[in-house]
């Protein structure tokens, strides 16, 4: 996350890495599986890591590559006890879910740790000229990330690497947890969510936005990667967007379908999305997904002062209603 | 109806069953004059319509959306419209991150005796969609379709 | 054969224009952050340095086409009757794809085995297979994803394309491999290329170079049946999939469809559209019954459909063209060599009867 914040280096990684993985020592016996990352195929490169013997803790790894939001996995393992572990991020969907009924409190077992930030895989592919297929070697430290590719070093400020949502983070610290390894950065969920990006996009005039989105929903293989990867999406099987009856998009290539997809994505989300982003992050031709999500959120806390992930027991804003809405001007003809 | 081509637009309007479809009817019965541009299609309450209705009118090629249901506390089923009116309102706020002007999606309460106000809803909305003129539509699968002819109109 | 070619870089885009004049021409360019095959134009970079983020497949094997266009009417004579009426829609024209990859384009003879096979012949493929062409890019050099060795391919594999083409300092060699392919290097931009015929050797063997020894893989489709049963090891290699469609819509060799008829009043269409075997739905019977019910029977059938069944009434080719793009766009990184490869080294618990 790009806020100043204490400098803490490499040795603290190292030190709650190894506290996590006590924690996890301690408690797998009474679990299933424990969920974490480990290495993948590159060392650019992190992976969901399912831990079920002793031996596979010592191949878990915390690190700005440490990506994936892991609670996607949690309504699949219903009735197992689970351990998982969480960024800031991520364990807002885990309220999320646990507020929607979708998981039982008693059945997972958290662990949390201070996150400083993932990084942007495509901010990094940009860095270093649009190809990351020869990935020799990577290392990082909370300043910089130091990556070898096809020979040649590069150095890239970690600040610039980190994804959007990190730079403007304002829960690094788990807003649930069992287990908390390290020292806690210290949650900032008072100050308000940043938008300027959305803001920005709406000031353009309405051709140009309308364009913008067919442009880039044009090379969509509808894959549906955004919604598998969404940790709220959780009718799974069971997706407006394959039925035949109601019949709300055609099998047909078209961009309005398309388009339409992520409006349903959208709304869906309304007032439960926590801006993880794994939607945008999952997609294997790069559309940015997220934004209207971002719109979503913002016009939720606008209208009802409302934050979706933070509390447990709080209802959300949509299956709920006033008399008298304070922040609703009805049209006057 | 080749008179009108040209003239009109397409707004489609989602009518509750207890209140506004039979606001609608009153002012048919008391001969008040409307536009025409207005499809109505019935629906059970104001909340059973699902936001993504709207959307899914304005991309098949709708100019506008209307919906109209019971005034609040006066609804059939009690509490439909509440719900309603917050799923309205944030749709409503949602559109332009599309590409499409909120102005072009309206949502009000109308009961089955006022066939006047039916008559001044709809009257006003066809203005205002009139005003912002034809919404953007989506001319074929691919995105050239319509990009390029979005680019020659401008 | 006609001799090799020579095309100078400088007039790359100059030759792409030409045909183009003839044929619908895709080059792979950037959309977004992404690489993609789209139809080319002067006006736009092209972008042929890596791999495309995704295959030309759909220039053979569109996301969805339209196979036959209906209308229904009732009979006057009898009202209570309907009429219907249907138009076979198919494809037209001439297509040259440019920029491609051995593993991309090798991957449509895994679809010709299947689509235009003797009993069965598919119209709508063959029609777009015919009149396809491929002038395919040698790699220059393989990225940590790329397998294509494990599978009987090579950096430099022409088989499915129609040509060749080897970038050699300031330049191109184009090698034809059909009678489609020599049609293509009949422009007068092109000069005779024997004399770089020792440097395409040396690109070529270099490139394989870079390719570590690959594992033997003829014990694969055994192996992967003797697993078929161990939901553990499925569960276990599925563990982390999403059951998104990415791996399959990015895989050259992915060739699955589903038929859609989209009916509005009384006209309608009926559509073939990309289909995979990750969603639910693919398996999905009408009376509600699901013979692949979790993401582990879905993924059981990728792996084992191209390393085992495919072999198995294929002559043991394998379906995989090793591209990799499989391993580098799945959101959770799951990697189809570590699954293989854990089939094979896999050991029966002992003491099992």
């Amino acid at each position: 996350m790009g806020n100043p914040r204490s400098e803490s280096n490499k040795g603290d990684q190292v030190k709650f890495q190894e506290e996590l993985k006590d924690n996890i020592r301690k408690a797998l016996p009474e679990l299933d599986v424990v969920i974490g990352w480990c290495g993948s195929f590159d060392p650019l490169h992190a992976t969901p890591h399912f831990m079920r013997r002793e031996e596979d803790i010592d191949k878990l790894e915390i690190s700005p590559l440490s990506v994936h939001n892991l609670a996607t996995y949690l309504p699949g393992l219903r009735g197992k006890k689970v351990g998982i572990v969480v960024k800031g991020c991520d364990s807002r969907s885990v309220v999320e879910l646990l507020q929607e009924n979708l998981i039982n409190r008693e059945d997972i077992t958290i662990f949390g740790f201070p996150c400083t930030g993932v990084v942007d895989q495509s901010k990094i592919k940009k860095a270093l000229g649009g190809h990351t297929g020869n990935i020799e070697f990577c290392d990082m430290s909370e300043s910089v990330i130091v990556i070898k590719s096809e020979d040649k070093a590069y150095t890239l400020p970690m600040a610039e690497m980190l994804a959007d949502k990190c730079s403007s983070c304002r829960y690094p610290d788990a807003v649930i947890s069992d287990y908390f390894a390290g020292e806690k950065i210290g949650n900032k969920g008072e100050e308000d969510a940043d938008y300027a990006a959305v803001e920005t996009f709406e000031n353009l005039s309405v051709p140009e936005r309308f364009g913008y989105w067919l442009k880039e929903f044009d090379r969509c293989i509808r894959c549906y990667a955004c919604r598998n990867a969404c940790p709220l999406c959780v009718c799974r099987d069971h997706c407006a967007a394959e039925s035949r009856d109601p019949h709300w998009l055609s099998q047909e290539n078209n961009v309005r379908d398309k388009l339409m997809f992520q409006v349903i994505h959208a709304y869906h989300l309304a007032g439960r999305c926590t801006e993880c982003g794994e939607c945008q992050r999952a997609c294997p031709v790069d559309i940015p997904v997220l934004m209207f999500k971002q719109k979503m959120n913002k016009e939720i806390r606008d209208t009802f002062q409302y934050e979706a992930g933070v509390d447990p027991e709080a209802t959300p804003p949509l299956l709920s209603f006033k008399m008298k809405e304070e922040n609703i001007t009805e049209k006057v003809w | 109806m080749p008179v009108l081509t040209g003239k009109e637009l397409r707004i489609v309007g989602f009518l509750c069953n207890w209140c506004s479809y039979g606001g609608a009817d009153t002012a048919g019965i008391g001969r008040f004059n409307q536009p025409t541009d207005l499809r109505i299609i019935k629906v059970p309450c104001s909340g059973r319509i699902d936001p993504l209705f709207v959307v899914k009118a304005l991309m098949n090629g709708a100019d506008g959306v209307l919906v109209s249901g019971c005034h609040p506390r006066d609804c059939h089923y009690a509490e439909g419209n509440f719900y309603a009116r917050r799923r309205l309102e944030i749709m409503h706020n949602f559109l332009p991150i599309i590409g499409y002007e909120p102005e072009r999606f309206e949502y009000t309460w109308v009961s089955a005796s006022e066939g006047q106000r039916w008559q001044q809803v709809v009257t006003s909305f066809t203005e205002q969609i009139h005003k912002l003129g034809p919404a953007p539509k989506i001319l074929g699968p691919e995105a050239s379709d319509t990009l390029s002819l979005m680019q020659a109109a401008l | 054969m006609d001799p090799v070619k020579y095309l100078k870089s400088a007039d790359l885009m100059s030759w792409l224009e030409e045909l183009a004049r003839e044929n619908k021409v895709f080059a792979p360019r950037y959309e977004g952050d992404a690489v993609i095959f789209a139809p080319f134009d002067p006006k736009q970079e092209i972008s042929i340095k890596h791999a495309a983020t995704m295959p030309p497949k759909k220039t053979v094997f569109p996301q969805s086409e339209k196979l036959v266009d209906f209308t229904y009417s009732k009979d006057p004579e009898n009202l209570s009757r309907i009429l219907i009426e249907a138009k076979e829609i198919l494809p037209k024209g001439t297509t040259v794809v440019f920029g491609s990859r051995p593993c991309d384009v090798r991957g449509f003879t895994m679809f010709d085995r299947v689509y235009l096979a003797e009993k069965t012949t598919d119209v709508y493929y063959k029609a777009r297979r015919e009149n396809t062409s491929f002038i395919t890019l040698a790699c220059e050099k393989p990225e940590t994803t790329c397998f294509c060795h494990w599978v009987d391919s090579s950096p430099s594999d022409a088989s499915g394309s129609d040509v060749l083409a080897t970038p050699i300092e300031d330049g191109y060699v184009l090698e034809p491999f059909s009678e489609k392919g020599q049609k293509l290097l009949t422009s007068s931009l092109l000069e005779n290329g024997e004399r770089w015929i020792l440097e395409v050797k040396d690109v070529h063997e270099n490139a394989a170079g870079f390719l570590a020894n690959a594992p033997d893989l003829s014990q694969a489709p055994q192996k992967l049946l003797d697993v078929f049963d161990n939901m553990e090891f499925w569960e276990n290699a599925a563990a982390k999939c999403l059951s998104c469609g990415a791996c399959t819509y990015l895989c050259p060799s992915c060739y699955c469809f589903n038929i859609t008829d989209e009916t509005t009043g009384m006209k309608g269409t009926r559509f073939r559209s990309w289909d995979n075997c990750m969603s639910a739905q693919f398996t999905m019977e009408a009376s509600g019954h699901n013979p692949r019910p979790t993401k582990a029977h879905r993924l059981k059938n990728r792996v084992g459909h191209k390393f085992s069944y495919y072999p198995a009434i294929h002559d043991g080719v394998i379906s995989c063209c090793g591209c990799g793009r499989c391993i580098k766009s799945c959101p959770v990184g799951i990697d189809i060599r570590e699954i293989v490869q854990e089939a094979i080294n896999h050991e029966p618990a002992i003491g099992k009867e």
